[in-house]
């Protein structure tokens, strides 16, 4: 609708950013791409319109520019009263050896998933001591990461430090390629080799294919009704051979107690206490099947097998017209292709667990 | 996820943890541990800093204010609360308690770096320059490998004139910090004054790449499009700045002051509201509303608003007192106008703008002192701003021409002349072509249509001609006229023209639905403006491009083309520093072609015009005797005559051109055949005239008889005598 009166090549820049918004939904990324370099090159002080373009261009897989520009995600209306104001510069990449680096994890639980494989490469690259901050959730799974010198719990004192750098700025501080992913070393997270006993005991008893799934991520996720199914969406991945494990948490993780029917479907949900069970369920089932959440990064980072269901525009981490993910060898993409058609991908998912089963 | 409650701590141990947490941006806990010390000792003075510190990084300077005057209040307070609470205060826009503050903390601890350095930016701020400059060196000196300090020193030293000086202080604060924000719009910012307008845009989109919210690189960025006469990308700069900061002070006043120049007088006087509304006490915004208002003729206000901000502190006090100057000036208060140029030059001897308009004024003699004293500023310790050095070059020029000086003038006014063409682009050619496409796109079978239905356009009387042609002694003598009002050069045809698809363009458009539309334009914009008078009449010269469209949107509106001598016209516009853009007048070459074209044009409006609607006065015949002339003019506004018209100098009202001196004085005939003292210096004009200057020498000493014209036979205007229309 708007096109026309943009023909000429002017207009007002608002109808320009609702035509890169509109290509952008279609997921005609691409398209949006030159037209939103052209809103950042006409009104450089407007950070929403940056953080949308390093969204573009991280999907796009540039990114040079990407990280740069993804330095303008505190600096959005609902962001800006939550950016961590360190009194302390930030770590640009350079050799600091002798000085201490403040690294901590800022947003969710995924992305700290992703990237803190990162940290270890920033003590190598900074010769720094480092000190990784980090959630109280992922703590004691980190703490067996290594690669760091000294953990301290969010919102806690750390102590003194000279340099710091958000989880997710070190791709810009460190100039991090798509050639550089996955990294070593890969895995880079494992279970607790007790807990992993108790869950094998746990899940001995059922026959077959063991996936574990999940349909649902945190309601409050920008993106969440874009991202999320339900239950029921699942029903056509049930057959014969095949047992299907909740890992669901959140509102809908009792749907797993009335499963379609047809499906058998079991919920561990009640018996997670915290990542570490999740990684071990995810080290004793075969696969782990899941919308874009958590847990599939954390399947990711121990190596262990996850398809992940994706909506027509993901998330910029999963790039472009691609089944694989440079970031982890082990997971599977399996992308809409029509905008709201989840029916689709399930067809194509339930197909490859036949495969799967077959090739058992 | 909040911090374990603080148990049996000391004040001490809690003050250090809360420091502690600020620094690792814990900003919940430094904060709850403050909110203990200070319950348990209210006003405690580091608690107060801190908060103080923590208020200002989340953006809300008068509550760090608050706290930090509190911290001061303590008997104990350290001199680094005092200097943060000077710098603060600058940043909230209470210079003087700033400055108070800023003297406590480095008469307290006189090593303190930061301190002589805030104290430094506020002296700066508050105009006192000098004071600012010893400071600030001492900083330098203290920290050579201080960025800031460098850029801040460059800050002053800039506001000093001594511009080279400057430039050395921020290639240091960008060798020691490359990609320094501030420094590189500081740099930009002299690059334009300099004249180096292109290193100067790259310098300020640098900057604004570094910090994309550094505001003042903006604000340099549409300065330099200004430099080039691109007012266009200046706005959209602007623009682009008001997209996240919709009250920018700053902004608001660089928009209201493009949107003045060209002419959007009742925008501009919105945007200079709203930033004195945001600004109250800010002396910059404050003048630029005097100047928006004095673009619309309300005197009083203006002088009102040029009285206020020259009281304030800051460097705008200068501006402000020669504005003033340039108001008396402009309602004839010649000696109200010298004497605050005067006054002006006292305090600063080195304002560039009070000599020029000083220039215009006075009548220089040989030995003037004053022709000294502007030569003097061109020299080595002189000024270094380039748009300063023209400015004076065309000053001394005229100075020298009075004095009788004409090769030392010409020497000045070809170097003016030649620095200003330097700023800008102008393509003779395609002024050439467009002029063919206005003839074409006006052809006379459009006039053959029956007129447009627009009703009361006999309001209208256009007064046009080249600049310089004598169209404002025209306008003079008519708005002399009891039923005659003088609007000065209104830019209302041309906004019409630019939002109605351009020009010859709009020519297409012209349905008769349409010319009725575009005349009611004109007619609503001008009726508040003329009252109850019956004629109104608009003197933009360059009206003379829209002759036919006027003549088509408003059948009944009167065009008085003014014409005079090709040579004293041109010769007259060369010696003449515009202020608006007049881009063909600073080149002789290019004066000329635009004067054939200017020539051609006005002969096809003149086979096309209806006579009772166009008529053409010759500057010289007025000269020679007024009187037949101002009847002629009344009588073709369908008026009675007037005796006031032929005592027109008497007239009190605001003339503001580049010809207000003149229209003051009566007649003077030393302006006809002007030129030919001066033909050895107008070689490439008269060339492009087709002027022979053999002859011109010749007919000089015959007496002034009217030189003959070679070169193409279409260009003959000047030797046409003027049919009685």
């Amino acid at each position: 609708m708007v096109r026309p009166l943009l023909a000429g090549g002017g207009g007002a820049i608002s109808l320009w950013a609702l035509l890169a918004r509109a290509l952008r939904v279609q997921g005609r990324v691409a398209e949006a791409r030159p037209i939103q370099e052209m809103l950042v090159d006409a009104l450089p002080g407007h950070f929403p319109t940056r953080f949308d373009l390093s969204e573009t261009l991280l999907l796009l897989g540039e990114f040079e520019r990407g990280w740069r520009e993804y330095t303008y995600r505190y600096s959005l209306a609902h962001t800006s009263r939550i950016e961590r104001k360190v009194q302390r510069p930030r770590w640009d990449g350079r050799p600091i050896p002798g000085q201490t680096l403040l690294i901590y994890d800022e947003q969710g639980y995924g992305d700290t998933f992703q990237f803190m494989r990162m940290v270890a490469w920033a003590k190598v690259r900074s010769q720094a001591h480092v000190v990784l901050e980090i959630n109280h959730e992922m703590a004691s799974i980190a703490r067996r990461m290594g690669g760091f010198d000294a953990i301290t719990l969010r919102g806690e004192l750390p102590p003194p430090f000279d340099l710091h750098c958000e989880m997710m700025s070190l791709p810009m501080a460190m100039g991090l390629r798509l050639s550089d992913l996955p990294g070593d070393p890969m895995p880079y997270l494992s279970a607790l080799p007790d807990r992993r006993a108790a869950w094998r005991k746990r899940l001995e008893p059922y026959s077959g294919l063991k996936v574990a799934c999940l349909w649902a991520g945190r309601p409050t996720h920008m993106n969440d009704a874009n991202r999320s199914m339900s239950l029921v969406q699942l029903a056509p991945l049930a057959q014969e051979g095949v047992t299907f494990f909740s890992i669901q948490k959140g509102p809908t993780e009792s749907d797993a107690l009335m499963p379609p029917p047809g499906m058998n479907l079991i919920s561990l949900s009640p018996e997670i206490r915290d990542f570490e069970d999740t990684a071990a369920i995810l080290s004793e089932v075969d696969l782990l099947i899941s919308i874009d959440s958590s847990p599939v990064h954390l399947a990711g980072a121990l190596g262990r097998p996850a398809w992940v269901l994706l909506p027509l525009l993901p998330d910029w981490r999963w790039l472009q017209g691609r089944d694989d993910t440079p970031w982890y060898p082990s997971v599977r993409l399996f992308r809409q292709t029509e905008w709201g058609r989840w029916d689709q991908v399930i067809d194509r998912v339930a197909a490859a667990l036949v495969e799967r089963k077959r090739g058992r | 996820m909040t911090a374990p409650q603080q148990q049996n701590l000391t004040i001490e141990q809690a003050l250090g943890q809360a420091n502690a947490h600020w620094n690792a941006g814990q900003a919940d806990q430094a904060e709850r541990l403050c909110q203990q010390v200070l319950a348990l000792w209210p006003g405690q003075s580091d608690a107060l800093h801190l908060m103080g510190l923590m208020a200002h990084a989340y953006g809300n300077v008068d509550l760090a204010i608050d706290h930090l005057r509190r911290a001061c209040q303590a008997p104990r307070a350290p001199a680094i609360y005092l200097s943060n609470l000077a710098e603060m205060c600058r940043q909230g826009g209470h210079l003087a308690e700033a400055e108070q503050a800023g003297r406590r903390a480095i008469a307290m601890d006189a090593t303190l770096v930061a301190g002589w350095n805030n104290l430094g930016i506020i002296l700066q701020e508050a105009g006192k320059l000098e004071e600012s400059l010893t400071c600030l060196q001492r900083v330098v000196a203290l920290q050579p490998d201080y960025a800031e300090a460098h850029n801040n020193l460059g800050n002053t030293l800039k506001r000093l004139g001594r511009l080279d000086q400057a430039r050395v202080e921020y290639e240091q604060a960008l060798k020691l910090a490359p990609n320094y924000a501030e420094a590189l719009s500081n740099l930009a910012n002299l690059l334009n004054d300099l004249g180096q307008l292109d290193e100067a845009l790259s310098l300020a989109r640098r900057a604004i790449d570094a910090n994309p919210r550094l505001s003042d690189a903006y604000i340099n960025a549409a300065a330099v499009e200004v430099s080039r006469d691109r007012y266009e990308d200046a706005l959209r700069w602007v623009d682009s700045l008001l997209t996240y900061a919709p009250l920018h002070v700053g902004a608001l006043g660089v928009r209201a002051t493009i949107l003045r120049r060209l002419g959007r007088l009742d925008v501009a006087v919105m945007d200079a509201r709203r930033a004195v509304a945001a600004a109250p006490d800010n002396g910059e915004a404050l003048n630029i509303l005097g100047e928006v208002l004095q673009a619309q003729d309300k005197t009083d206000e203006a002088l009102a608003a040029f009285d206020r901000a020259a009281q304030l502190p800051g460097l705008v006090r200068e501006k402000a007192l020669i504005n003033r100057g340039v108001v008396l000036m402009e309602q004839g208060d010649r000696d109200g106008a010298k004497a605050a140029f005067d006054h002006v030059l006292a305090q600063f001897p080195r304002s560039v703008s009070a000599w020029f308009n000083l220039a215009d004024l006075h009548h220089f003699t040989p030995g003037d002192p004053a022709i000294a004293g502007m030569e003097a500023l061109l020299g080595s310790d002189g000024l270094q701003v380039r748009a300063d050095r023209i400015a004076l070059h065309f000053a001394i020029g005229k100075a020298w021409l009075d004095a009788g000086d004409t090769e030392r003038a010409f020497t000045h006014l070809d170097e003016g002349n030649r620095q200003k063409r330097a700023t800008f682009t102008y393509d003779s050619a395609a002024i050439d072509r467009w002029i063919s496409e206005i003839v074409a796109a006006f052809p006379s079978e459009m006039f053959a249509r029956p007129r447009a239905a627009t009703a009361g356009s006999d309001l209208a009387v256009f007064v046009v001609g080249m600049p310089r042609s004598g169209t404002t002694l025209v306008e003079q003598i008519l708005a002399s006229h009891p039923a005659i009002f003088g609007a000065g050069e209104q830019a209302i045809m041309q906004n019409l023209v630019n939002q109605a698809g351009g020009f010859p363009a709009i020519a297409r458009h012209l349905t008769s639905e349409n010319e009725v539309v575009l005349g009611n334009h004109y007619l609503d914009a001008i009726r508040p403006l003329a009252g109850n008078h019956r004629r109104l009449v608009d003197k933009m010269p360059s009206n003379f491009l829209f002759a036919g469209l006027i003549n088509r949107i408003l059948p009944e509106a009167r065009i008085i083309h003014v014409q005079r001598d090709p040579v004293d016209t041109c010769l007259s516009c060369y010696t003449k520093l515009f202020m608006r853009e007049q881009l063909f007048s600073y080149d002789q070459g290019e004066l000329a072609c635009f004067y054939r074209n200017y020539e051609r044009l006005m002969e096809h409006w003149r086979s096309v015009l209806p006579a009772d609607r166009f008529i053409e006065v010759r500057y010289e015949d007025i000269v020679a005797d007024i009187e037949p002339q101002a009847r002629r003019l009344t009588d073709f506004c369908g008026l009675d005559w007037s005796p006031a018209c032929i005592d027109f100098h008497q007239t009190s009202r605001t003339i503001r051109t580049a010809s207000l001196n003149q229209v003051r004085t009566p007649l003077y005939s030393s302006s006809i055949g002007r030129w030919r003292r001066y033909a050895r210096h107008l070689g490439p004009l008269l060339e492009g005239l087709g002027i022979d200057p053999e002859f011109a020498a010749v007919s000089e000493e015959l007496g002034g008889a009217k030189p003959k014209r070679s070169g193409k036979p279409a260009v003959k205007g000047a030797e046409k005598s003027v049919g009685a229309h």
